[in-house]
């Protein structure tokens, strides 16, 4: 299971994945609410893959890969609420 | 030049894993560079959301002339383009130059296509009597897609020196920091991509 979640390929096929399902839930009438938080959702784990398993940080010393993950997960939060709430 | 991938003979792990383990791919340099341009881009972030929320009809109707299919477009082609990138760096991890460098080809195809999208936008707005100066969400929106699509071009220009140099068999497995460096840069172009997305296409 460990192997798969690593995988490059199994990483580039959720980033499209999720790349459809945001854009598609921007576009019909889902309220405001839930569309900030689901999508903020999708760039979040989309910032992750590329973080851990493109760039290869999850093998890297943990302090460069939560530096990176940090602004993957703060940056689209932040965003978030200063448009929505 | 014939590479050869050494193995730990006791753990039957290649060499170049054994010793890239918690080790930062590519360069301290680059990563310095990367953290640097991703703080630049979150200012810009930071500056489209907080106008936005002051002049968020303005913002709603500029977002009316971009067309989100371009955005979804452009995000698939530089996730491709970072899906090939990434397995170029296995393939010289490998000792597989050649392959490593068809791959970058296939990146860079896949790039040309997010900057073929991305120019036809800014000249379909163009056209439309939209630029730098119309109002604020102009102002910003050429300002970040336009410093992403330098970085896009700067990029390319890496990767090409990148499979050049795979193509003469210049790395090998235990010697290619340089190429994870520039892969690295690479998946940072695509990551600030993907908050690109979502703050100008996807958010309304």
């Amino acid at each position: 299971m460990s192997r798969l979640i690593n995988n490059v390929h199994f990483s580039a096929i959720i980033l499209v994945l999720l790349t459809l399902i945001s854009t598609l839930l921007a576009q019909s009438n889902i309220q405001e609410n839930l569309l900030a938080l689901l999508v903020t959702l999708s760039v979040v784990i989309k910032g992750q893959q590329i973080v851990d398993i493109f760039m290869e940080l999850n093998k890297a010393e943990a302090k460069w890969r939560w530096f990176l993950l940090s602004y993957t997960i703060l940056i689209p939060i932040i965003l978030a609420i200063i448009i929505y709430f | 030049m014939t590479n050869v991938v050494l193995f730990d003979a006791i753990n039957n792990v290649p060499v170049s894993e054994k010793t890239s383990a918690h080790k930062l791919p590519g360069d301290i340099a680059m990563w310095v560079f990367i953290v640097m341009e991703l703080s630049v881009f979150a200012i810009f972030f930071i500056a489209f959301a907080v106008t936005q929320r002051i002049q968020s009809e303005m913002f709603s109707e500029g977002r009316v002339t971009l067309n989100a299919s371009t955005g979804l477009f452009c995000t698939l082609a530089l996730i491709v383009s970072s899906y090939f990138v990434a397995l170029a760096v296995e393939a010289i991890r490998k000792g597989q130059n050649l392959v490593a460098s068809r791959r970058l080809i296939l990146a860079m195809l896949s790039a040309i296509v997010y900057l073929a999208l991305k120019f036809t936008e800014y000249v379909t707005l163009v056209e439309l009597g939209f630029d730098l100066s119309t109002n604020s969400f102009y102002t910003l929106y050429f300002l970040i897609t336009g410093f992403h699509f330098m970085h896009v071009l700067l990029g390319m220009v890496i990767v090409g020196y990148m499979g050049i140099k795979a193509r003469k068999d210049i790395y090998s497995p235990t010697d290619c920091s340089g190429f994870e460096a520039g892969a690295s840069y690479w998946h940072m172009v695509d990551l600030v991509w993907i908050i690109v997305f979502f703050l100008i296409y996807i958010i309304h």
